[in-house]
């Protein structure tokens, strides 16, 4: 082990650690510090602030406790990421699990049509569903040809619309959390059970299904938390009449301008995704434990 | 029984790809038909939409946007390499809590960005920065922690044994940086840029506060227009800017070269 000698060199280096070793970090933290941790304190600021006299006040903490219309929009909220991640879960671990056993040469191809339309941004696909969903579109065309229905079916402005707008857009983040997951798991362990004679859907129900929930619950996770925190999806396919919390805020400083009102809302919307991420990463993590991952 | 399930597999597998493709065809379609009822056949096709797009309308918010989206990847690139630095080459004593303050924007959901800088611009008393410069700020919160993991993983996994020969060999330090770290990060630098670079152009929940007349980004000015019409046009828009971030990822690449390190072949 006489290479262990050739460490020497960089050893002082390492001792000679000054204060110098932070000048580079000062750039970065500077434009954090005002563009996102000022503002942010600024933002709670204001929340406590009443709207016309700016005095202190915890109005707007009430009003949206108590606002009929409000709360209707938090639990579209939770009801619509509930749905969004569920959708999301059982979309994408069929293509994960393919994505993770293929050996085929469609692998490649499978792999960029699940990624790609990442690159196509929100929009391009809002307008996609949009063109397919609406009135006149392309599903209703083709329902009212077809003879199924008399009158087109209200697919778009509604949360039916919004979900699947939002499953599109957030689909490919959960593939790509199930896959590392069951790329984790040892295939062996698939191929002994069915060497012993366990059918395939008992593989699914007792081998691949326990050993993935890991990945299950950081695909939920996910895609709660991008589908509560989108805008786009929400303003275009939800309408007028479908509103979220991300969508409620941008009305409250376009429309109302009322600060303190959009900065209860943003809060509200920040400390559900805090909530949420902390409580699936203890779960997380207790499951890692338990299954010794 | 087996049988059923590996049907069924392949039939579901087949089916959430469809989903996956169909809108993004339907869009393709849709720009290429001649009135604003879809149309498939290739006969029919026209390009009058994108003929369309030669006017002031669309090139300004475009230009626009790719200027925003420009200056947010050199940025982000920058500060993410300085931050990166930092905590992954220089180990500075506390580099995890640092790493964590970097990445904090990733925790906040860009709505709740929005509404914070466009309260902190608006009553700070820099309204002069709604606008352009305002959108660059925001872009580059937004865009420095993917910038800053990214760097800081390739320096992780750069052969520190190379940094050494060249400390034996009696490089300075600044000649040890810039003849064999940067050469050696570059591929994680110029993919952290493609990244800023696409988010920023792509980006509606941060973009839609801080626009304003005359200063509105391309996704901003579809989504405006989408509200009153669903006009073919739109659908020529969406599929020249993506033409266009597909041209720039390849443009990047060829600079960078970094999609060895993205399908994981990092030497």
């Amino acid at each position: 082990m006489t290479i262990v000698a050739t460490d020497s060199p960089a050893a002082p280096a390492r001792r000679a650690f000054t204060l110098r070793g932070y000048v580079p970090l000062f750039p970065p933290f500077a434009v954090l510090l005002l563009f996102f941790a000022v503002p942010i304190g600024m933002m709670i600021g204001i929340s406590v602030q009443d709207p016309k006299t700016s005095q202190f006040s915890m109005a707007s903490y009430q009003r949206f406790l108590t606002d009929g219309l409000i709360i209707a929009g938090l639990f579209r909220t939770i009801l619509m990421s509930g749905l969004v991640a569920i959708c999301v879960t059982v979309m994408a671990y069929p293509v994960a699990y393919f994505l993770a056993r293929s050996t085929s040469r469609w692998r490649a191809v499978v792999f960029a049509l699940a990624i790609a339309p990442e690159l196509a941004g929100v929009v391009l696909r809002t307008y996609g569903w949009l063109i397919i969903l609406e009135d006149r579109g392309f599903v209703n065309d083709a329902l009212i040809w077809l003879g199924f229905v008399s009158s087109p079916l209200p697919l778009a402005k509604n949360l039916f619309g919004v979900v699947v707008g939002l499953t599109h857009v957030v689909l490919p983040f959960g593939i790509l959390a199930l896959l590392t997951s069951i790329q984790g798991i040892d295939p062996n362990i698939e191929k002994a059970a069915q060497i012993l004679g366990a059918s395939r859907l008992s593989v699914i129900r007792h081998i691949l299904l326990p050993l993935s929930i890991p990945g299950i619950v950081s695909s939920l996770l996910i895609s709660f938390t991008m589908a509560a925190s989108a805008y786009a999806t929400p303003a275009l396919l939800g309408g007028a009449r479908f509103k979220v919390l991300a969508t409620m805020i941008f009305e409250q400083i376009m429309f109302y301008i009322n600060w303190p009102m959009a900065a209860v809302m943003a809060i509200v919307l920040l400390v559900l995704m805090l909530a949420i991420t902390f409580a699936g990463g203890r779960v997380e993590t207790r499951l890692h434990k338990k299954l010794n991952i | 029984m087996n049988r059923l399930l590996s049907g069924l597999f392949w039939i579901s597998l087949c089916l959430i790809l469809a989903f996956i493709t169909l809108p993004l065809l339907v869009v393709v379609a849709a720009s290429l038909s001649p009135s604003s009822t879809v149309t498939f056949s290739p006969a029919d096709w026209t390009m009058k939409w994108y003929a369309a797009l030669w006017a002031s309308k669309w090139l300004d918010p475009f230009i626009l946007s790719a200027k925003i989206a420009v200056i947010v990847s050199l940025v982000s690139g920058v500060l993410g390499a300085l931050g990166a630095y930092a905590i992954a080459y220089e180990k500075c004593p506390g580099s995890e809590a640092i790493m964590a303050f970097l990445l904090s924007p990733l925790a906040v959901p860009q709505i709740v960005k929005g509404v914070a800088i466009v309260i902190f611009l608006s009553s700070a008393g820099l309204y002069a920065l709604l606008g352009t410069p305002g959108l660059i700020a925001a872009h580059i919160v937004l865009t420095l922690p993917f910038a800053a993991r990214m760097i800081a993983t390739s320096i992780y996994n750069f052969d520190k044994n190379l940094d050494r020969a060249a400390q034996i060999l009696g490089a300075s330090k600044w000649q040890r940086i810039r003849h064999v770290l940067l050469p050696l990060i570059k591929p994680g630098v110029f993919s952290g840029m493609t990244f800023a670079f696409i988010i920023s152009f792509n980006n509606i929940p941060l973009s839609v506060f801080l626009v304003r007349p005359g200063q509105t980004t391309l996704p901003i000015t579809v989504i405006n227009y989408m509200e009153y019409s669903l006009d073919p046009v739109l659908a020529a828009v969406n599929v020249a800017s993506l033409i266009f971030i597909l041209a720039t990822i390849f443009l990047f690449e060829k600079l960078g070269g970094f999609s060895a390190q993205i399908h994981g072949g990092s030497k």
